[in-house]
């Protein structure tokens, strides 16, 4: 039964000529892993590849995440500029991977000094000339990737729908609440403006505002950072959530209740998470959040087991991206004994 | 990276110690977070037990390039299979050979145990062999633990003396450890 319900997890990888992964294979994911790693050891790229993985349903899918993945990646550079897809195409050049759900392949095809597009979906071969390719691009409306930058106003609109078609605002507003007693209220205002009910009583420090409803950049970027995570979470339902630097933005002493509700949601909404993280800390709260006597208060439906947990850790053997997978009971050993399990 | 297997978390301490010792005699360059290179295994039998290693295994040619494994030989009448220095040193051998991983492993195995190895080393080391006698500790505590204890409570902020010749072949299995690592 559970097998079924998680069909759609993936659980290994092959990925061959994508950014700093040559010839790369991992496998033993579970329901929530978190990735750490040195800087530059391609814990994003990692990502990035199973998000291409996963996403792809046919070539509009397969085209668009390529291209998706590589504009949020140059965000700040693609400011001001128009970058088409297909100079992004061009500039990827060639791309593999294989998994329990997808084999896919991109490619530049040269022949007689004709350019062409060479893509494989599974059995599916499609080889088009370059000037005869639409572009036309359609989105995969059930994976969600929270990059560093974390999400715009109107990527968090599209997610906080999900959770007001599940009628699961008031649960939002609890999990708010407890990450800051004085935020009372979350919604988006007017179609567009995402804001925060704030306490306007005697002794809270926003006591003299007058308009409890404030827009959310008055907030720093971990409540955003925060809201954007639970919100997709609930938009991720049976399929897949990519948070990169997790805890950006989130002070350490709410990590453990954000891998709490993670956890929890993760399992309810059958979602299979995949998170980055360069912190000690933020691998320890997720230690923390899974603690026996965390989850004796906690119902048997929330509970997830030692081996639907896992800690990817990323480093390079001669040379080459390695991977070392660790489930819980791994995991939680190590970090008790203060273990260096951040990268190699 | 490099790893220490030891027994106890009293061993952990004390290696720490010698660690931080070898770096401030620059013996050992580059390394801040020795806690982090030192794992306690759970007793000697864990340390020599082949399934205590799964997690390791994943590690080693990956994350971990050399190995240095801490233990005490404790005394031949305990233990007939690892009591003793030449059994001790047997399980260890047969150990490393099972375990078969392909990097640079070594071992260094106290005489009796650390704490026997700490008094052998202390100035005034009569003084406690003579408390030991008056109290007759050997039957309370064989393992001299009674001892080090006494030492750690009257000398709170005095080192135990690492220039002491019995360090020696310590001290050089942890340089060779952290040789060319960084």
């Amino acid at each position: 039964m559970q097998e079924a319900k998680n069909k759609h997890f993936i659980k290994n990888i092959e990925i061959k000529n994508f950014k700093c992964f040559d010839d790369f294979k991992a496998e033993g994911f579970g329901r929530v892993n978190l990735i750490g790693g040195k800087n530059n050891v391609g814990k994003t790229a990692f990502m990035e590849a199973i998000c291409v993985n996963v996403y792809t349903l046919d070539i509009k899918t397969f085209v668009n995440v390529l291209f998706a993945n590589e504009y949020a990646r140059n965000h700040l550079e693609n400011i001001n500029k128009k970058i088409t897809v297909k100079d992004n195409l061009e500039k990827l050049d060639l791309f593999y991977t294989d998994s329990n759900i997808n084999e896919l392949e991109y490619k530049i095809l040269e022949r007689d000094g004709v350019k062409e597009y060479f893509f494989k979906i599974n059995d599916n071969e499609i080889t088009v000339n370059i000037n005869d390719y639409s572009f036309s691009l359609l989105r995969n409306l059930k994976v969600k990737f929270i990059d560093s930058f974390g999400f715009n106003n109107s990527q968090l609109k599209e997610v906080y729908e999900a959770v007001q078609k599940k009628d699961k605002e008031q649960i939002l507003y609890k999990y708010l609440n407890e990450f800051d007693e004085n935020i009372l209220n979350f919604k988006i205002i007017g179609g567009d403006k995402p804001m925060f009910k704030v306490d306007v009583s005697n002794n809270s420090p926003y006591a003299h505002l007058e308009e409890a409803y404030r827009d959310i950049s008055e907030f720093g970027d971990g409540l955003k950072q925060y809201v954007s995570i639970i919100c997709s979470l609930y938009a991720c339902t049976d399929s897949y959530l990519f948070i990169d630097e997790i805890d950006n933005g989130i002070h350490h002493s709410k990590l453990d209740k954000l891998w709490n509700i993670i956890l929890i949601l993760a399992k309810e909404q059958n979602v299979q998470v995949f998170a980055t993280t360069h912190s000690d800390e933020c691998i320890r709260a997720l230690v923390t959040a899974n603690t026996e006597d965390v989850k004796t208060y906690q119902p048997k439906e929330h509970i997830l087991k030692d081996d639907e947990i896992k800690f990817i850790e990323l480093g390079r053997t001669n040379g080459k991206v390695d991977s070392i997978i660790f489930n819980f009971k791994e995991l939680e050993n190590e970090v008790a004994q203060n273990m260096e399990i951040r990268g190699w | 990276m490099v790893r220490i297997f030891c027994e106890g978390s009293d061993d952990k301490v004390f290696l720490r110690l010698l660690l931080n010792d070898l770096k401030k005699s620059e013996d050992i360059i580059g390394f801040d977070n020795f806690d982090s290179i030192v794992k306690v295994m759970g007793g000697k039998s864990n340390l020599l037990d082949k399934e205590s290693y799964s997690t390791i295994d994943k590690q080693v040619g990956k994350q971990l390039t050399k190995i240095l494994f801490i233990f005490d030989c404790d005394f031949k009448e305990d233990d007939k299979v690892c009591g003793g220095f030449k059994n001790s040193k047997k399980a260890i051998e047969s150990l490393i050979s099972a375990l078969d991983w392909k990097i640079e492993v070594d071992y260094y195995i106290f005489n009796k145990n650390l704490d026997y190895f700490i008094i052998d080393t202390l100035d005034n080391k009569k003084n406690f062999e003579g408390c030991e006698e008056c109290f007759e500790l050997k039957e309370l505590n064989k393992n001299r633990k009674i001892l080090t204890c006494i030492y750690k409570s009257l000398y709170p902020k005095k080192p135990f003396d690492f220039s002491h010749q019995n360090f020696n072949e310590l001290k050089q299995k942890l340089k060779n450890l952290f040789k060319d690592e960084k």
